[in-house]
C-alpha cells in the first residue's frame, strides 16, 4: 500500500494556524453570542467526556457535538443539526492532496452510489469529511475532477482538524495510540453508515467491493426504502419465503 | 471569496478561524482520554444473588399432525431424502421484554420464541430435524441490533444452505428454512458433539443481534453421550445429566450456563456502543441472562457447560475456593480424557465442559463463587493479567445444600470419553491466513470481508492444513464453520493432552499467537465463512467466505 507523508509546509501551517485561534477560542468560549457551541447538543443538552462523546436523547436518538464545517460550495452548516439529524448516510474520511487511499476510496464510493441511485439524494446522502482542512475551493475542484459533483447527495466537508477529530472518533475511527491516531498518512479507510431517527449505525471498509459498502449503506435504510433498490430487493427476497398473512406490527 | 446561501462570506481562512473557535474552548480544557470506553454509560449498582438462576424451555417440536404451512421445499436442501426429517420446529423471532435484574429496567430485546436465552435443542444423532425460521421482528428496530435475521448454529455440521451463511440474512414477513441432518462428519461416531449454540448471524449486524438477545444452546447426544447417568448401556458415559427444562428443575445436573457482559443506562435499559469497533465491554455480567443470580447445588456431580456468548470479552473462570474439576470437553466435543483443572480460560464462542464434584467439599463450605479472573479494558483482548481472586468479578453464586439430595448419584467421568478421529486424509493444499489491523479495519491477510467472491476454494473429501497468525495487541477467537478441525502445533509446540487438544471449532489466538489447523472437508458443498468471533470484529470485516466444491 501506498502510504503518503503530508507535505511539512501543511503540518506546520495547521499547526500555526490552531496555534493562533485555539487560545483565542479559549478566552471566547463564554462568549454569550457565539452560535450553539459543539460541547453542547443541537437541543442544548450537555455532552460530557473526551473525544467522540456523544448524548442520547430521550427518543433512543443520539446527539454529537455540533461542530461548524463547512461544504465544498462554501455553504456553513452544523454537524449534529444538519449533517445528522433525521438524515441517512454514509461517511468518509480523506483528503484532496492524498496519493495513498483516497483515490480508490473515492472510487469505490462513487461505484456504491450508482448501486444506490435510486435512493441517493433521497433520503441517503453520502458525506466525504477532510482530513486536512481542504478549502471549499479545493473540495469543489476534487469533486469536479472525479465527477462528483453530478452526483446526487454527495457533499465534502471540511472543518478544524480537531473538530474533524472528534466527528472521526464519534464514528469509532481512531487508534488508542496518539500517534497512530494522528497519522494522515495511514488514515481510516472505514465507512461509518448511520440512520439518525431509529440509532442505527454500522461501518463497513470503503475500499472493500462496492457492494458491500452499498450493503452497508441498504442496512440502515429505512425497511421501505430498501425494495427501491431492484438489484438488491431480487437478491434479497430470494433469502427467505413470505410468511402467509403476516402483517407488520 | 464565495457566498453562501446564507449570504456570509466563507473563505477558508475564515471559516477555518470560526471553526476552531467553536471547538477550541472544549479541546484546550479537556484531557481527552483515549479509551472510548469511558464514553460508555455505567450501569446502576445491582444488588446480588437475589434472583435463582433460570432456564429456557425446550424447544418444542411441532405434533406430527401438523404440517408445516407452506409446505417444504426439499430441492432446496442437500441430500434431503437421504436425511429426512423426524422432528419439525417453528419458531417465531420476535420482540419481547426481558429484565436481567429486579433492580434495572425491561430491555426489548430480540428473542427466539419470546425467550431469552432462546430454547434449548434437545438433539440426537441419527434423528434429523427441520427448523423453520419465521421473523417476526417489526420492520424498524430501534437503537442497536437489526431486523434481518439469518441464524447459524455454531459448531453444527450441516450443508451451506441450512447454515446461517451471514449473507443469506432475510427481513420481517418472511421465513427460512433448516435441514438438520444430525450426521457424524464423514460416518465417523468419534466426530460426534456435544455442546452447540444458535446465533444470529447477520451480515454486519451480528454482534448487535446476539447481545440484542438470539442466542441459545443446542444440544446433541448420542449412544455415548446420552445425556442418562442411569444408561444401562456399557457403551455409554454416564456424565452427570438431566438439562433443566424451564422450571423443571430438580434433579438436573447438566447445566447450560451462557454468560453475557451487558451494559445498561440509567433506566436500568440494555445499551451497547456500536460505535467502537474494538468491541464491545459490559459493566455487568450476566448468567442465563440474569445479573449475577445464585444456583443451589446437591452434594453430588454436576456437568455444567459454559458458553462465553460475546461480543467481546474474555474470561478466565475460577471457583472462588480455586476447587478443581474434570474438563471434559473444549467447544463442542468431548476431549479424548478429562483433564483435572481449577480453571478454564474462555474467548469468544468458546465453550467449556466441565464436571465438578460438589461431594468433595467440606460441611461447612456452604457456598462458593464461580469468578471471572481474567482483566480485560477494551475491546481488543484480555491484558493478560490475573485479577486476585478476592476482588474478581463474581458471576454466579453456587449455594450448597447441606446434604446429598434425595436420588444416588450413579454419574460418573470416566478416563477416556471420546479418542481423535484419525487424520487420514491426505493434505492437498496449506493455506496461511494472518488476522490483523490495517487502515482502522479488522483485516485477514490485509483484506476484508467480502463475501462476492470465496477466498478459498476447497475440494470435497480432501483436507488440508491452515496456518493461523495474529500479531500483538489483541486477540481473535477465530471461528470455523461447517466441521471441526484439529490444531496440530500452537506456537510452535504441539498441545496433544491439553484442553486445545481435542477437536476445536474456535481457535483463540492471543497476541502474537499462530496455530496450525488439520481440516477435512465432507459431506456438504456450499459456501462458508471462517471470522473472528469477537462478533464486533467479524462485523467489521474480520471475515472471508470459503467455497466447498465436489
Amino acid at each position: 500500500m501506498t502510504r503518503e507523508k503530508p507535505k511539512p509546509g501543511e503540518t506546520a501551517r495547521r499547526a500555526a494556524l490552531l496555534g493562533m485561534i485555539v487560545p483565542a477560542a479559549a478566552l471566547l468560549s463564554g462568549c454569550a453570542t457565539r452560535a450553539a457551541s459543539p460541547t453542547t447538543t443541537a437541543a442544548g443538552a450537555a455532552i460530557k467526556g473526551g473525544l467522540g462523546a456523544y448524548a442520547m436523547n430521550p427518543d433512543g436518538t443520539r446527539s454529537f457535538r455540533d461542530h461548524e464545517l463547512v461544504d465544498q460550495d462554501g455553504k456553513r452548516v452544523r454537524f449534529q443539526t444538519d449533517l445528522v439529524a433525521g438524515r441517512v448516510f454514509a461517511a468518509t474520511f480523506m483528503y484532496v492532496k492524498c496519493n495513498g487511499i483516497c483515490r480508490d476510496l473515492t472510487a469505490r464510493m462513487r461505484e456504491a452510489h450508482a448501486l444506490l441511485e435510486p435512493v441517493m439524494g433521497d433520503p441517503v446522502q453520502f458525506y466525504t469529511f477532510s482530513l486536512a482542512e481542504d478549502s471549499p475551493a479545493d473540495m469543489k475542484r476534487y469533486m469536479s475532477e472525479h465527477g462528483l459533483d453530478r452526483l446526487r447527495g454527495w457533499r465534502m466537508l471540511s472543518g478544524a482538524s480537531e473538530a474533524i477529530r472528534d466527528i472521526r472518533w464519534a464514528f469509532g475511527f481512531f487508534e488508542p495510540n496518539e500517534e497512530l491516531d494522528t497519522n494522515l498518512s495511514a488514515h481510516t479507510g472505514m465507512a461509518r453508515f448511520g440512520n439518525h431517527r431509529i440509532d442505527k449505525w454500522s461501518a463497513c471498509p470503503a475500499l472493500g467491493a462496492p457492494e458491500g459498502i452499498a450493503r452497508g449503506v441498504i442496512g440502515v435504510l429505512p425497511h421501505q426504502d430498501r425494495a427501491r433498490i431492484t438489484w438488491f430487493h431480487e437478491q434479497h427476497r430470494k433469502n427467505g419465503r413470505p410468511i402467509p398473512g403476516w402483517r407488520a406490527t | 471569496m464565495r457566498k453562501t446561501n446564507s449570504g456570509r462570506s466563507a473563505n477558508r481562512r475564515e471559516f477555518l478561524k470560526g471553526s476552531a473557535l467553536a471547538t477550541g474552548a472544549f479541546f484546550i480544557n479537556s484531557k481527552f482520554s483515549l479509551k472510548m470506553l469511558d464514553e460508555a454509560p455505567t450501569s446502576p449498582f445491582t444488588v446480588p444473588w437475589l434472583q435463582p438462576l433460570r432456564f429456557p424451555n425446550y424447544a418444542i417440536p411441532l405434533p406430527e399432525w401438523q404440517p408445516l404451512d407452506p409446505i417444504i421445499d426439499p430441492s432446496a436442501h442437500q441430500r434431503f431424502e437421504e436425511f429426512a426429517p423426524t422432528y419439525f420446529y417453528e419458531y417465531e423471532i420476535c420482540e419481547a421484554q426481558h429484565r436481567a435484574h429486579p433492580q434495572l429496567g425491561f430491555s426489548t430485546l430480540s428473542t427466539f420464541c419470546d425467550s431469552y436465552p432462546a430454547p434449548t435443542f434437545m438433539m440426537r444423532y441419527g434423528q434429523p430435524a427441520f427448523v423453520r425460521m419465521k421473523n417476526h421482528l417489526p420492520p424498524t428496530v430501534q437503537g442497536f441490533g437489526h431486523c434481518d435475521v439469518i441464524t447459524h448454529v455454531h459448531n453444527g455440521h450441516h450443508p451451506s444452505e441450512s447454515d446461517g451463511y451471514p449473507g443469506d440474512h432475510f427481513s420481517p414477513g418472511m421465513f427460512r428454512d433448516h435441514h438438520y441432518p444430525n450426521i457424524y462428519a464423514g460416518g465417523d461416531p468419534l466426530e460426534a458433539k456435544s455442546t452447540l449454540w444458535y446465533h444470529d448471524h447477520c451480515l454486519d449486524f451480528t454482534s448487535q443481534n446476539v447481545y440484542r438477545g438470539l442466542a441459545g444452546f443446542f444440544l446433541l447426544f448420542d449412544d455415548k453421550d446420552s445425556g442418562n447417568e442411569n444408561d444401562p448401556n456399557p457403551d455409554a458415559l454416564r456424565l452427570p445429566s438431566g438439562v433443566p427444562d424451564g422450571k423443571r428443575v430438580k434433579h438436573r445436573y447438566d447445566i447450560p450456563l451462557v454468560l453475557f457482559d451487558p451494559r445498561f443506562d440509567s433506566q436500568g435499559k440494555q445499551v451497547m456502543n456500536i460505535m467502537d469497533m474494538d468491541g464491545h465491554l459490559g459493566d455487568k455480567y450476566t448468567v442465563n441472562g440474569l445479573v449475577q443470580p445464585y444456583f443451589e447445588v446437591e452434594r453430588r456431580k454436576y456437568r455444567f457447560r459454559i458458553l462465553d456468548g460475546g461480543p467481546s470479552r474474555f474470561y478466565e473462570l475460577w471457583f472462588s475456593n480455586s476447587m478443581e474439576f474434570q474438563h471434559i470437553g473444549n467447544d463442542g466435543n468431548l476431549l479424548p480424557a478429562p483433564v483435572t483443572a481449577n480453571h478454564v480460560k474462555l474467548a469468544v464462542a468458546e465453550r467449556a465442559d466441565i464436571v465438578v464434584d460438589f461431594s468433595t467439599l467440606p460441611s461447612t463450605t456452604t457456598e462458593i463463587f464461580l469468578v471471572n479472573r481474567a482483566e480485560q479494558i477494551d475491546g481488543r483482548g484480555p491484558t493478560g493479567n490475573l485479577l486476585p481472586m478476592a476482588t474478581a468479578p463474581k458471576l454466579l453464586k453456587l449455594v450448597i445444600r447441606p446434604k446429598s439430595g434425595s436420588v444416588p448419584d450413579q454419574s460418573q467421568v470416566p478416563a477416556v470419553l471420546k479418542p481423535n478421529p484419525a487424520m487420514d486424509m491426505p493434505v492437498v493444499a496449506t493455506r496461511s491466513w494472518h488476522f490483523d489491523r490495517t487502515n482502522g479495519m479488522w483485516s485477514i491477510n490485509g483484506k476484508l470481508a467480502d463475501l462476492s467472491a470465496p477466498s478459498a476454494v476447497v475440494k470435497q473429501n480432501t483436507a488440508e492444513i491452515w496456518h493461523l497468525s495474529t500479531s500483538g495487541g489483541w486477540a481473535h477467537p477465530v471461528h470455523m464453520h461447517m466441521e471441526e478441525y484439529r490444531i496440530l502445533t500452537r506456537n510452535g509446540q504441539s498441545v496433544a493432552g491439553t484442553v486445545l487438544g481435542g477437536r476445536k471449532d474456535v481457535f483463540p489466538l492471543y497476541a502474537g499467537d499462530e496455530m496450525t489447523i488439520y481440516m477435512k472437508f465432507r459431506d456438504w458443498v456450499g459456501r462458508y465463512v471462517m471470522h473472528c468471533h469477537n462478533t464486533v470484529h467479524e462485523d467489521h470485516s474480520m471475515m472471508l467466505r470459503w467455497d466447498v466444491v465436489p
